[in-house]
């Protein structure tokens, strides 16, 4: 039994044991401390993550004359690094109050635990999956799983969670497809056996496998023009199980697109293939969806009024960045896309994790009905502070790194506009982010909400965790280059130098140990330079100038409606809904079609077309 | 460089921004002053003002976050200060670059906005939320310089974009082999300094309905000392992509204050642009520009 | 040993025999007819090892084929035959009592009996007689039970089955009249010289369409949801998971024995795939789960056509894959509708007053679908890649048309699930399904978790099955050990 059979098992009896004693209060609690086993396990085999040693599993089946096997590569670690790490702080965040309540909702704890369990170990199986049917069907496992997640809300989650299924078994079609062609030309699911057989592939075969996989892996990472299932299928999910899913579900896609097209098919064999009658060619064509992916959705995230919402549509906007860095391909951008899973995993549970703890202590995640909520909930504010700096990609957090080398490398190959389009994301997400920490803790406080206490500890402590990784990471990135040089230099791409603090490169340095040093030095200052000022009086939030208004303890004004009115004048008439019009267009189309269909069965005289047959087979018989 | 020279650099960076921003500051007032023929302020008023404003009596805080937010507005641009290399002191400047500090320069307006969105004055999220508005204008056309300066110095390091003009003297100033950026971002530097017709978020009129609303004593004052920075950052910025930075204060001096002079001269026969319209001259003239000007390095 | 025989004559037997023993004993007669198919099964089960290391070749009243009637029996048939069996004792149509559950008990042995002598006949005019027999048997079956929905369903099923038979008949004729013979053997060996011209492909037509009308292949099969509406669950699932197969069967013979044409898979492969979306769509639009599975049931059958118009040992293999995976998948299904059948709407919470037979009908439904690991899934994927293996653009429409009819199963199915996990007060719930529905519904989503922990070796067992099947010379050969020596 090697390592990573005793982590597969281990994620299995979680799943099993969370069954099992799902009635228990405790259960949680269990599972809880099964990730950490699992964690451990997985730093264990350290190895993998820090030098690149694959570990086997002794797991094996055949079918079809094809042996599915499983291994872990460093790529795999570093996934099932944030899966078991999203799991654990997901599971413990979901196990104390907040599990009780949901319990008092009526919410079955037993199923989420479980559901939760399943995602987790159904992503191993797909990270350590060693070949291409093994990955298809853990891909399909993991859809599954996410499924089961986002329809527990019952409800309007479920009819989220069905417009999901549908994309999710469209893209899983399509990568099936890509799999019956590659198993047509080379006969075998095996890596090392079709990377040898991938040289004699034309380049129209190539474009379909392309087209094939690319489209079927977009669904699950929520890429243009199949991101709209994402949203709001994510917002649906009881809140530990979205921060699971925004932080790592739908990363899964980009874990594919890595193994599938950059390792086996190789991004300069996809790079030189070129679109016909443009310039452009298949690399280009990835980073431009990944472009649109990036802005489309952050300013679709802009007009949410419903934190979570805002949240999740984020989260399909980040996913651009990751695959714009993997398939711009050189150690910068690789190293930045992969970074960017990890930091975006962290910040995003922690932002979840600080929005959920609202609507514990509130009820609602609407926008327009909270606010001033720090005075209530500092510890909740704090995290979705260090949160969103991450999100919007500011020093000092880690998802400023990521997005640096990203921005670098953008520069260095020579893409201006796409630097320009991953930048006007990155402005677009500030101003997003801000009302959402505006919306619900600044401003002033609602009247129903004086009463709200800060989240109970259970719930504080990953949040507190999470935040205190955003910025360790961000401090010393390093320490997560650490796990990604492996992940590059196994994938085939060229490995990134670095240091601690950052990397130092020809076109220009990035040191966060000192870039954070300075800023906190300089906070300092500005602290000093604050406090050497007179002694500030606190005085009620509501003892304000209202410029001639009144504003009084009775009415309370909160500025969140339409938050950016002048932006929205301007850019508004661009929102045309565009995807959703195509969305309705088709089932419109479907339903015309099938309505067509079903009258051919409905028809009382079917006789009549028998006879057509006939004669038409007659007139076939004569005419020849 | 040992670490002696590095403190001494980073200690006298910010002091020299805050002083020459002082200076700036003065000559903005002045200017204005006399174009509308008035005197203007004596030479210590700026510091006057801030002193002022930090002794004063009463000081009305509305919570941790606004004196957070201001401590993160002087303390950003602090930080700020120690990324940008200027004639004998390079401070930080080889361990971040134009794009990290491009991304350090809107701190101090996160931290702006949270210190405002504490003070539960809706006029104050108002005002914030047409400053951030008015950022995502002028930060497009500013990226567009960024990577039209990376373009064509091949790094974004700012010592070496400032040692490359330098060595080739005048004829490879960035105002010399790309005059349409130049233009742009001499547009730009106005825009983003927030003077008329793009002040609208700062505007006088504004103070009791903008995000200044609840700001006195030293909150003001800290926003009177991000003032110096601000002014003395867009000079020097500007002064180092397109100006060839200076060998000696004496040459660069006269540059820093030559920059900025140009939008204090021309901001007063401006009117005030509405918080959407500037928005949209934005993305139209400087962005426009800056693309026509990306095109001609690119080709 | 002349054993298999009896699978066909103990039926018929019993069938004669059984209103005689039911005014003896009504429980008797209640009993008599599951045990005479118990004994069918047991039978069959130990004639497979025999079968399986020799094909057996029986001339019925001893005249020697070519000149008498042959029972050709290699794994194949005798696989259909069990299947037949088996399903039918799965599926007897229980509980009512008086004359009419005789008359019913009675056309089910009858129906058992035909279905096995079509999946053993070696010659084109027995299974032309065991054909209408069944046809008979169904017509009865779905009329059994007395509404006038029923009668109006089966009316429409007699006037379509009667079209069907003639156009077989004719289709017969001609290959009569062309190659001189009905043995299938004797057929194969003639027909490259007389039967690959239009003729044959026209003979293959008519037999085609008049087997379709069985195999619910388009534009025949506009009975389907009628039938399967109004008749019990149980007809419903035996038609259409076992019966169809059997005609289904009957081309597949027809295909590699006799009409190699090139013409006669595409058309085969377009019905298909009319089939296929046709049935699709209309299942997405239905309201109505025993409609709704009803339509699926098309599509699923079109998928098979598809399957089997790929040439060569990979569609038979693929096909048969698909068969055998609906003839589990189906029925149950439709046991699991028996009481739930109407609009889908109203089965909101269901889960609450049955959740093992939510959770059955979520494994059903996900290997309907093609969800790995589940059997639904490596069908799919036989017929897929073998698909994508041919040249032609037909059969990559195909496969494509396969796998986006996935997606909309996936969608109409899982509208299913999410109706049945709605939240209900318990007053207000549907009733949950029959025990025996559920227990056999049960024993046959256990065969599915079965077939995938053993999924190689039965997979390797099936592909030696379709490697018989399709191996054209073995068949002549062991039909008529003289062949070699006819003209």
């Amino acid at each position: 039994m090697t390592p990573l059979d005793l982590l597969l098992s281990l994620a299995a009896a979680t799943v099993l044991l969370t069954l099992l004693l799902g009635r228990q209060s405790w259960c949680g609690w269990v599972a809880t401390l099964l990730y950490g086993a699992q964690f451990t396990v997985l730093f264990g085999m350290a190895a993998t993550g820090y030098e690149g040693v694959v570990v086997d599993s002794a797991m094996h089946f055949t079918v079809l004359g094809q042996t599915l096997h499983w291994q872990l590569t460093p790529l795999a670690w570093f996934f099932a690094l944030i899966t078991i790490g999203a799991g654990l702080a997901s599971s413990a965040f979901a196990s104390g109050d907040w599990g009780r309540q949901y319990a008092a909702g009526g919410g079955s704890l037993r199923l989420l635990h479980a559901a939760l369990a399943l995602n987790v170990a159904s992503m191993l199986l797909l990270l350590t999956s060693a070949d291409l049917l093994g990955l298809f069907i853990c891909w399909e496992l993991v859809s599954w799983a996410s499924f089961l997640m986002m329809a527990i809300g019952g409800g309007d989650a479920m009819r989220h969670a069905l417009r999901y299924l549908v994309y999710a078994v469209g893209g899983g079609m399509a990568v099936l497809a890509g799999i019956a062609l590659v198993y047509a030309e080379t006969g075998s699911l095996a890596y090392a056996a079709i990377a040898s057989g991938l040289p004699d592939y034309s380049a129209a075969t190539l474009w379909t496998l392309l087209l094939l996989f690319g489209s079927g892996f977009a669904v699950k990472m929520g890429l243009l023009p199949f991101h709209l299932w994402q949203a709001s299928a994510y917002a649906g999910t009881p809140g530990p199980g979205s921060a699971f899913l925004g932080a790592i579900s739908s990363r899964m896609g980009l874990f594919a697109i890595l193994v599938v097209l950059v390792q086996l098919v190789g991004l300069s064999r996809i790079g030189g293939l070129a679109i016909p009658l443009t310039a452009l060619d298949a690399t280009a064509l990835l980073a431009w969806i990944a472009a649109f992916t990036i802005i489309l959705p952050t300013f679709t995230a802009l007009r949410q009024t419903d934190a979570r919402r805002l949240l999740a549509w984020h989260g399909i906007g980040q996913g651009g960045y990751m695959l714009l860095g993997v398939v711009i391909g050189d150690a910068l951008g690789s190293a930045g896309g992969l970074m960017h899973v990890f930091n975006h995993a962290t910040y995003q549970a922690a932002l979840f994790f600080s929005v959920t703890a609202v609507v514990y202590r509130t009820g609602t995640g609407n926008l327009d009905r909270l606010g001033g909520l720090v005075t209530r909930m500092p510890i909740a504010f704090m995290t979705m502070l260090i949160g969103i700096i991450g999100l919007a990609g500011l020093p000092p957090m880690n998802g400023f790194v990521s997005k640096w080398l990203i921005y670098r490398s953008l520069i260095n190959e020579g893409y201006p506009l796409l630097f320009l389009a991953a930048v006007i994301g990155t402005l677009g997400t500030i101003l997003s982010v801000y009302k959402l920490i505006h919306n619900m803790f600044l401003g002033q406080l609602r009247l129903e909400h004086e009463q709200v206490r800060e989240a109970p500890w259970s719930m504080t402590v990953p949040m507190l965790l999470l935040s205190a990784v955003v910025f360790v990471t961000g401090y010393l990135p390093g320490l997560v280059f650490d796990w990604i040089a492996p992940v590059q230099a196994a994938l085939g791409l060229p490995p990134l130098v670095y240091h601690l603090g950052g990397v130092t490169t020809a076109g220009g340095n990035l040191d966060m140990l000192w870039l954070v040093s300075s800023m906190l030095v300089g906070f300092g200052i500005g602290a000093l330079i604050f406090y050497a000022g007179g002694r500030a009086r606190r005085v009620h939030q509501l003892d304000n100038y209202a410029g001639g208004h009144f504003l009084t303890a009775e009415t309370r004004y909160q500025y969140s409606y339409n938050f950016y009115p002048a932006l929205h004048r301007l850019i508004g008439p661009l929102y045309r809904d565009s995807f959703q019009w195509l969305e309705s267009g088709l089932v419109s189309m479907l339903e015309l079609v099938s309505a067509g269909a079903q009258g051919i069965y409905r028809s009382v005289h079917p006789a009549l077309y028998l006879l057509a047959v006939l004669v038409s087979v007659l007139f076939f018989w004569v005419v020849n | 460089m040992d670490w002696q020279a590095l403190l001494l650099d980073i200690v006298l960076m910010p002091l020299v921004a805050f002083l020459v921003g002082l200076l700036m500051v003065l000559m903005m007032r002045r200017v204005r002053a006399r174009l509308e023929r008035r005197i203007g302020p004596p030479f210590f008023q700026p510091l006057y003002d801030i002193v002022k404003l930090y002794g004063k009596d009463i000081q009305v805080s509305h919570g941790f976050i606004h004196d957070l937010g201001i401590i993160m507005v002087v303390g950003g641009y602090i930080t700020v200060e120690m990324f940008l290399p200027v004639p004998g002191l390079v401070g930080l400047a080889e361990k971040g670059d134009l794009i990290a500090l491009a991304y350090l320069m809107m701190v101090p307006m996160l931290g702006m906005a949270l210190g405002v969105g504490q003070c539960a004055n809706p006029n104050g999220s108002i005002g914030i939320s047409r400053a951030l508005t008015a950022m995502l204008g002028y930060d497009i056309p500013f990226v567009l310089v960024i990577v039209a300066v990376a373009a064509m110095y091949g790094t974004t390091s700012l010592p070496e974009i400032i040692a490359i003009q330098q060595q080739g003297g005048m004829a490879t100033w960035g105002i010399a082999t790309m005059p349409v950026m130049a233009l742009a971002g001499l547009i730009t530097t106005h825009v983003m300094l927030a003077k008329e017709p793009f002040e609208t978020y700062i505007a006088p009129a504004e103070i009791a309905t903008g995000p200044m609303v609840e700001m006195g004593g030293k909150f003001m004052g800290g926003l009177f000392v991000v003032q110096a920075f601000q002014v003395y950052t867009a000079g020097v910025l500007y002064a180092t992509l397109f100006l060839g930075g200076g060998e000696n204060w004496l040459v660069f001096l006269p540059k820093i204050f030559a920059v900025v002079f140009i939008p204090f001269a021309i901001t007063i026969v401006f009117p005030r642009y509405k918080a959407g319209e500037g928005l949209l001259w934005v993305w139209k003239w400087p962005t426009g520009i800056a693309l026509l000007g990306l095109a001609l390095i690119l080709m | 040993m002349t054993q298999p025989v009896l699978l066909f004559a103990l039926p018929l037997l019993a069938a004669f025999l059984l209103p005689v023993v039911w005014r003896i004993s009504a429980a008797a007669g209640r009993l008599f007819g599951p045990l005479v198919l118990g004994v069918n099964v047991a039978i069959g089960l130990l004639a497979w090892d025999g079968v399986a290391n020799q094909t057996r070749v029986i001339a019925l009243g001893g005249f020697a084929p070519p000149f008498g009637i042959a029972f050709y029996i290699d794994r194949l048939a005798l696989l259909f035959a069990v299947a037949v069996s088996l399903g039918i004792l799965l599926l007897w149509p229980a509980g009512r009592d008086g004359e009419g559950a005789s008359r019913e008990a009675t056309l089910t042995l009858v129906l058992a009996a035909a279905g096995t002598g079509l999946a053993l006949s070696g010659d084109l005019f027995n299974i032309y007689v065991f054909y209408e027999l069944t046809a008979i048997a169904s017509y009865g079956l779905a009329a059994a039970r007395g509404t006038g929905a029923g009668y109006a369903a089966t009316m429409r099923f007699v006037v379509i089955g009667s079209f069907g038979a003639a156009l077989m008949l004719i289709g017969i004729a001609l290959v009569y009249q062309a190659a001189g013979t009905l043995n299938l053997a004797q057929l194969a060996e003639v027909a490259p010289g007389t039967l690959d011209g239009t003729l044959g492909l026209a003979a293959f037509v008519f037999i085609l369409v008049g087997a379709g009308v069985k195999a619910e292949l388009f534009p025949v099969n506009t009975w389907v949801p009628e039938v399967y509406g109004a008749a019990s669950r149980r007809v419903a699932g035996l038609l259409a998971g076992i019966i169809s197969k059997l005609a289904l069967l009957i081309i597949l013979r027809l295909l590699v024995l006799v009409f190699q044409h090139a013409e006669a898979l595409q058309v085969m492969l377009l019905l298909g795939m009319l089939g296929l979306i046709t049935g699709e769509l209309a299942a997405w639009r239905a309201r109505d789960l025993t409609r709704m599975l009803a339509y699926s049931s098309i599509g699923q059958l079109g998928v098979m056509f598809i399957a089997f118009s790929i040439p060569g040992e990979a569609g038979v293999y693929a096909g048969l894959a698909v068969a055998l995976h609906h003839m589990v998948v189906k029925p149950a299904l439709f046991l699991l509708a028996g009481r739930w059948g109407g609009a889908v709407e109203r089965l909101a919470g269901a889960a609450q007053a049955s959740p093992l037979a939510a959770a059955l009908f979520i494994l059903l439904a996900l290997s309907l679908i093609g969800i790995p690991p589940l059997p639904g899934f490596w069908a799919k994927f036989l017929v897929v890649s073998s698909a994508l293996a041919q040249p032609g653009a037909a059969y990559v429409f195909a496969a494509a048309a396969i796998l986006i009819a996935a997606v909309v199963e996936v969608s109409y199915l899982f509208r299913v699930v999410a109706r049945l996990y709605r939240r209900l007060p318990a007053a207000t719930l549907p009733p949950p399904p029959g025990r025996p529905d559920l227990a056999v519904g049960s024993l046959l989503g256990a065969v599915l978790i079965a077939t995938v922990l053993w999924l190689a070796p039965l997979g390797d067992g099936l592909q030696g099955i379709a490697a018989e099947a399709a191996d054209r010379d073995g068949y002549i050969e062991a039909m008529n050990p003289a062949s070699g020596l006819l003209p």
